[in-house]
């Protein structure tokens, strides 16, 4: 069957998206790959669809458990039943089923550190796989922002006799994360894909305001003139809710987004959004995983970004159907400081490093710290990984250096809000790419002309009204 | 409806017990002490409605009904409540919650509900895939089997499903405003639900308030259901297993065996390596919730008289003062007599 054919009968779709013929023609040779797609842009298609030629199991390491899941519902949505999730979330029972019927899955999905345990070893060992795919590949990278340590162990497990393909898929990785990748997983000759990260449909704006509240008033003002759907990117729930209240009174179509809220609820948001039911969303950077709207007009960021690559993948959410969109990036004296607190915030901190060795010493499993809450899931697998294999002062210098690694990045971002050159050739740049071409209102720097892509706010767009029980209740089993 | 719950359980516990024992009911703590509690001030509809309440709400609660001068709280936690606080207790309105029985179950319901209606809705749409409103693959199984259980694919179960809710939310009797916040956390193709902070911007109050409101008609609702259990063959089928039945803890039950093989108390504290205190609270929740188990093994009738008496004089059911009343009885026999009830 021809791969379009094989692309319709399982996904339905009837083309491909860039990059994803030539990357499954190459996996279907035997050839290893590193492909570089962006988030929305189909990544996982690359390896979803050749495991309905290759007839064997479709190996997915994939480093964060949610993102996992994501992956799993996806494809279970696509009517897949034979995908299975090997992580820490199984109960003993059953992992031993899943161990047991392993090689029937055609879709084997796991961690590293699941990967490493002998007994899944000597399993995947036995079987034939059909490829094995190591999924946001950048975080094997110690120049990545998401270093996950695990990572480079399976680097020796991957390197065995033969195995099949290897695909490392990442949606943002500099040329030195390339070289890491390409080299820890010993790829031989990979064929290496690199979407363009240039999005000409999107207009670089920035917008430097005095201090907080003239942001405030800035913020405001466009949000209530100007049309979206947008996203308003924000640095805290607090500032979300806040901003989200205030659109509110104001008669705006606007919504909170943050990890505080239910799955319910948040599910509720992204669908109302889609829907068209919301005009705005305030969120934190906890949205955009998973959401699929194309006609997303306008980007705006009320603080800075952790990193280029955050920056870049928040702002490609807009204008995926290819027409105008407007990304505009808000900055205040003083910024960065606000930035570098919050990315440091994520990392172990010196007191987990303590903290760990009291519960080691009291004979508890320092992963109670992570069920207590007491970090996050990155932080805790960081300090995991250094404890067991360095004293706590080795680690504690590791982490510093970690830290000024989050400050780096957050300085990188600043270079690109505070030059007077093309902001697009600089973000290019950065990913080791050359602009092509400038579009008609490229960036701030080269010019904008606002109100050419800017459109006037519709203020009778109304609220959605409540509908009585009785006809809810119809059109939610009738759909009349 | 928050502060008007946590009035009517301060009123029941006045100047009985420090302000947590309240905190512990919301939650529905499983410990000895709040599950007498909750057969000693009749605080059976208030159990674990909330068990995720965070301290710093409740003390939040706490906090202002000082301020208003309704409640008098000392340092060692215990309160009184002040007449303003008597008075507004008085005047919230009755509730008909059923926390006793449900203990969060009523989530397990509406996430099959949700997910059922979800999946009847696609269907009737055409549309074939969809992201799940619930990820909890228990809940996934759970439906898959019902709805095969229930021929969906013919078609027929939108209908029934439709007929069935809405009979029984005509016959509900709560306002059509509480209805229509059940039927705004259901979701379907192209009608997203409504997250909890747009509900209650609707309803003018809290999150937590409007969650009470959805909480208290979903146990009306699951009420209704399971007494006249015929007239609802599909809303009964969802509802299955999540009414509390043996009111026991796990831990009491396991008590409760081994006694009525025949072993003595001392006996079951060996077997089992708990501390003597913990099977005596083990005992006491026995003598509460199972009508059959006889305290007459260890207190006599003459015995459970005089604290009846007792704590008829003092106006009290604090072990305290009837211990220091009735200075030969222990303080289990008290607890006994006290669970067991007036005969």
């Amino acid at each position: 069957m021809e791969l379009e054919q094989l692309l319709h009968k399982h996904f339905g779709y009837s083309s491909f998206r860039p990059g994803q013929k030539e990357v499954i023609e190459a996996l279907l040779q035997e050839q290893d790959v590193i492909a570089l797609l962006p988030t929305g842009m189909g990544k996982s298609l690359c390896y979803q669809l050749p495991a309905y030629t290759l007839e064997k199991p479709v190996l997915i390491v994939s480093p964060l458990l949610s993102l996992m899941q994501d992956q799993v519902e996806e494809l279970k949505r696509f009517g897949e039943k034979r995908v299975v999730a090997l992580n820490s979330f199984l109960s003993l029972t059953e992992k031993r089923y899943v161990l047991h019927f392993l090689e029937q899955y055609r879709f084997i999905f796991t961690s590293p550190e699941m990967l490493l345990q002998q007994q899944v070893q000597e399993k995947l060992a036995q079987m034939k796989l059909g490829l094995i795919v190591v999924d946001e590949a950048h975080c094997i990278s110690q120049w990545g922002f998401d270093f996950r340590p695990d990572y480079l162990r399976i680097g020796d497990w991957l390197s065995r006799e033969n195995r099949p393909p290897i695909l490392a898929l990442s949606a943002t990785a500099t040329k030195k994360v390339v070289r890491d990748i390409r080299e820890t997983l010993s790829l031989k000759a990979p064929f290496e894909f690199m979407y363009n990260v240039d999005r000409p449909n999107i207009h670089l704006g920035r917008v430097v305001v005095e201090d907080k509240a003239d942001k405030a008033r800035w913020l405001m003002h466009h949000v209530t003139e100007t049309a979206g759907p947008g996203i308003l990117y924000v640095s805290s729930r607090k500032r979300a809710q806040q901003y989200s209240e205030a659109l509110l009174q104001e008669g705006v179509r606007v919504a909170a987004y943050h990890a505080g809220y239910g799955v319910e609820d948040r599910q509720f948001i992204q669908q109302q959004f889609i829907a068209g039911e919301l005009d705005w969303i305030v969120a934190t950077n906890a949205f955009g995983m998973g959401i699929n709207k194309l006609d997303i007009r306008q980007v705006i960021h009320e603080s800075m970004p952790a990193n280029i690559a955050n920056y870049m993948q928040e702002i490609g959410r807009a204008g995926r159907d290819g027409h105008s969109a407007l990304a505009i990036l808000l900055y205040a004296e003083g910024d960065e400081e606000l930035a570098k607190f919050v990315v440091t915030g994520d990392l172990p901190t010196l007191h987990h490093v303590d903290r760990y060795q009291e519960l080691l010493s009291q004979q508890i499993q320092p992963i109670q710290m992570l069920k207590n809450g007491e970090l996050s899931e990155t932080a805790f697998r960081v300090l995991d990984y250094w404890l067991q294999r360095e004293s706590s002062e080795q680690v504690k210098v590791r982490l510093n250096h970690l830290a000024l690694e989050k400050y780096n990045a957050v300085n990188e971002m600043l270079q690109i809000i505070q030059t007077k050159d093309c902001i697009r050739e600089h973000l290019v740049g950065y990913f080791g790419q050359k602009l092509q071409k400038k579009p008609e209102n490229c960036c701030e720097n080269c010019g904008i002309h606002y109100d050419v892509i800017k459109k006037v706010r519709l203020k009778e767009k109304k609220k959605v009204e409540m509908a009585t029980w009785e006809s809810r209740l119809q059109q939610l089993l009738m759909g009349n | 409806m928050f502060h008007q719950i946590l009035l009517q359980i301060f009123q029941k516990l006045n100047k009985e017990r420090t302000i947590s024992a309240a905190y512990h009911v919301l939650r529905g703590k499983r410990s000895g002490q709040t599950i007498q509690d909750i057969g000693l001030f009749q605080l059976h509809q208030y159990f674990g409605l909330l068990p995720k309440l965070s301290r710093t709400t409740f003390d939040e609660a706490v906090n202002l009904f000082m301020q208003n001068s309704w409640l008098n709280v000392q340092e060692s936690g215990h309160f009184y409540m002040e007449t303003l606080g008597l008075q507004r207790a008085q005047q919230t309105p009755t509730f008909f919650f059923d926390g006793w029985h449900y203990r969060g179950n009523e989530h397990v319901f509406f996430a099959r509900l949700s997910l059922i209606v979800q999946s009847l809705s696609h269907q009737a749409a055409a549309v074939r895939t969809f992201s799940p409103i619930s990820r909890d693959t228990m809940i996934q199984a759970w439906v898959r089997t019902f709805l095969q259980a229930h021929h969906y694919k013919e078609g027929h179960l939108q209908q029934q499903l439709l007929t069935e809710c809405n009979h029984v939310l005509t016959i509900l009797p709560v306002s059509d405003a509480s209805k229509q916040l059940v039927l705004y956390r259901l979701s379907g193709y192209q009608l997203p639900g409504w997250t909890w902070q747009q509900l209650a911007d609707e309803r003018k109050e809290t999150v937590l308030d409007s969650q009470l409101a959805f909480i208290e008609t979903l146990h009306i609702l699951l009420n209704e259901v399971h007494q006249k259990i015929d007239d609802y063959p599909l809303l009964g089928h969802v509802a299955e297993g999540l009414k509390v039945k043996i009111l026991l803890t796990d831990s009491a039950k396991q008590t409760a065996q081994l006694y009525e093989q025949g072993y003595s108390m001392e006996q079951i504290v060996q077997m089992r390596k708990l501390k003597q205190s913990t099977i005596e609270d083990h005992f006491v929740e026995l003598a509460m919730y199972e009508p059959n188990f006889s305290i007459g093994p260890f207190v006599s009738y003459d015995e459970a008289q005089k604290v009846w008496q007792a704590s008829k004089q003092y106006q009290t059911k604090k072990l305290k003062i009837l211990h220091e009343a009735l200075n030969d009885m222990s303080y289990f026999q008290l607890r006994l007599v006290l669970a067991k009830g007036e005969v």
